[in-house]
């Protein structure tokens, strides 16, 4: 079959090489321009590496951009925001799977439904909400929202979890006299942490990658998340070259990255070992 | 990276195989960048998940011991934070857009579709109305090719991984920083011009200005973004790739079908459930897309590459017209949801 295939299997594996190669190429010159010095930068990209300055890159762009600042926001909204929305949607996922309960379907769509809403929808009345309440460019609303836009998407996954947990063991807990609470804190949480740790490092990145609310509801680098404050320095300052701005950018994907790679594995097998 | 996913005898397999094609119904199409992958693995358990959710299926639901009426109000409690927490914050904007969409500026009240009228003649709003759909029929083009395209060629290859590595490891990368790679590229000093000039496709002092004019600065953040989009696909179709029975393959193999015709007649049609979920997942997204434009254009110059989610961006917060950006919201809300629903009754159709 192989001799027989020779033709189609060099086109096929020309192909993907060609495919592989085009696809490397803007992570080479993202690299490659981010460590190029400044000064010895030209105004256009280089193809070769000219030397070896991306820590003082990113130092120029850190202080442009106050990311001392922003990046700790963008910790704190991504930590606490993903905790928050996780707890909540567990619970909610433990009352309406597990327990009893009149119209689960319409309770599942409630919350489920913003999902499938673009952000834009939502952005006018929460500005002017947050303007009239005196929430906008703060730290409240900015967790408020995150929190609020995660939960649809945590709730999804950690209920498709439970539904998979075999009734038996609430059974059980149930005729050991166990309370609800009981029950879904002591039983049904630990049984469904891949669920929630999944749920966590996804809504972790989506909030870390965020732009349109945190340039839509915040102003001020006191609490901007880091992509608002990345954004800024690509579309209006000019002062700061491009190889500071691209190890800039280097920089603050660090930890979505690394959490992807620590996690990927752990997406697939951790989630489908439950089907 | 090594393999996503991709173990073949996984059980994942044996669920999507039994039962219909993984639903999308409950599939976060609409969803962000960074969950789709989700989908992916927990949109192929979806069929189990409907039945049990099935009011009517509530009755013999669980089997379990017979539940007091105060237990039925017990579940309350669990749901009403996740719940208010969404309403207040998602789903009430959605109502309050919905309406502020027929009021008027300042205090002309309630001015019926004045605001749709004004959106659908203004020139600027109707090349984001065509930008919109263009976005839609490229991201078709680009990212669900490819990516069929890709999943397919390595599936069975031994470095397959490698391709397959490269392709997906975009996909944590933020829209900004996508965005702000194909800066470099596609300016007119930029990466790209520097290689057609290198290879003589492009006479030197003469760069094609990708950013600067329409369509090219569309096609260029189209491009960029399915840069990091393809890869997403590449998981979705490695994924459908382990529901095909491996007999139906090495059939058509000892029948003496060569590699495209074993792809047209036997591996593709058995795709077709990931590729309706792909396609929905990829146009939704692509209809949403945001950061990437803005980032790399701002929409511009002259407006000529926004679509529909700058635009109200732009008409809401810099031009400070909440109306028009109301009516904005509400015309990409229903694309979307129109977009999905197409999706979801052929789906539905394909099945009786």
């Amino acid at each position: 079959m192989k001799a027989r295939l020779r033709p189609g299997v060099l086109f096929r594996n020309t192909l993907v090489v060609l495919l592989t190669l085009l696809w490397i190429v803007p992570t080479y010159l993202v690299v490659v321009n981010a460590m190029t010095p400044v000064k010895s930068y030209t105004g256009s990209p280089v193809w070769w590496p000219t030397g070896f300055a991306f820590f003082s890159n990113v130092v120029q762009g850190w202080q442009a951009g106050s990311f001392d600042q922003v990046f700790w926001n963008s910790v704190l909204y991504a930590v606490v925001g993903s905790g928050l929305a996780v707890a909540l949607s567990s619970a909610a996922a433990f009352g309406l799977t597990i327990m009893p309960v009149r119209r689960p379907r319409l309770w599942f769509w409630l919350i489920y439904a913003g999902t499938l809403l673009p952000l834009q929808v939502f952005a006018v009345p929460l500005y002017q909400a947050s303007a009239a309440l005196g929430l906008y460019d703060t730290k409240t609303i900015m967790l408020i929202v995150y929190t609020a836009l995660c939960i649809p998407f945590a709730f999804f996954i950690t209920r498709n979890y439970l539904v998979t947990i075999p009734s038996e063991i609430g059974q059980a807990a149930k005729l050991d006299g166990a309370s609800w609470w009981q029950m879904y804190l002591r039983v049904f949480l630990p049984l469904m942490r891949p669920a929630l740790l999944a749920a966590f490092v996804f809504q972790f990145i989506y909030i870390w990658n965020e732009l349109f609310f945190g340039i839509s509801l915040t102003i001020s680098a006191e609490n901007q998340p880091v992509m608002a404050a990345l954004a800024s320095l690509q579309t209006q300052s000019s002062a700061l070259s491009q190889p500071a701005i691209l190890a800039t950018a280097v920089a603050v994907s660090a930890p979505a990255i690394i959490v992807f790679l620590v996690f990927q594995r752990f997406f697939v097998t951790g989630l489908t070992s439950n089907l | 990276m090594g393999r996503l996913g991709v173990e073949p005898e996984h059980r994942i397999a044996v669920v999507l195989r039994e039962g219909p094609p993984a639903l999308p119904q409950h599939a976060p199409f609409g969803s962000h960048d960074p969950r789709i992958v989700m989908t992916l693995v927990k949109g192929s358990v979806l069929d189990e998940t409907k039945t049990r959710s099935e009011p009517k299926s509530r009755p013999p639901r669980r089997s379990e011991p017979r539940y007091e009426r105060r237990d039925r109000m017990a579940a309350a409690p669990f749901f009403l934070a996740a719940l208010l927490v969404v309403g207040i914050v998602l789903l009430i904007p959605f109502v309050y857009t919905i309406i502020r969409s027929f009021i008027g500026s300042g205090d002309q009240g309630f001015v019926g579709f004045a605001n749709y009228v004004t959106m659908f003649e203004d020139p600027n709003l109707q090349l984001s109305l065509f930008n919109t759909v263009f976005w839609a029929i490229g991201s078709l083009i680009i990212p669900v090719v490819l990516g069929l395209g890709i999943a397919v060629m390595t599936s069975s290859m031994k470095l397959g991984g490698i391709a397959r590595a490269a392709v997906i490891l975009p996909y944590a990368l933020a829209g900004t920083v996508v965005a702000i790679i194909g800066n470099i590229i596609f300016t007119s000093a930029g990466s790209l011009n520097q290689a057609l000039e290198f290879i003589g496709l492009l006479a030197p002092g003469a760069p094609v200005q990708w950013l600067l004019h329409w369509p090219l600065n569309v096609i260029s953040a189209l491009l960029i973004a399915s840069w990091q989009s393809t890869g997403v696909n590449v998981v979705l179709y490695m994924v459908g790739l382990q529901t095909i029975p491996r007999e139906t393959v090495e059939a058509a193999a000892i029948d003496g079908a060569d590699g495209w015709v074993r792809f047209k007649d036997v591996i593709f049609p058995q795709l077709r459930p990931t590729t309706i979920v792909v396609i929905g997942l990829t146009i939704t997204n692509a209809l949403r897309a945001f950061d990437v434009i803005w980032v790399l254009t701002q929409g511009g110059p002259n407006r000529t590459s926004e679509t529909l989610a700058l635009s109200m961006y732009r008409e809401s917060f810099l031009l400070l017209d909440p109306a028009v950006g109301s009516a904005i919201a509400v015309v990409l809300t229903i694309i979307v949801v129109v977009c999905s629903w197409i999706y979801l009754r052929r789906q539905i159709g394909n099945e009786a």
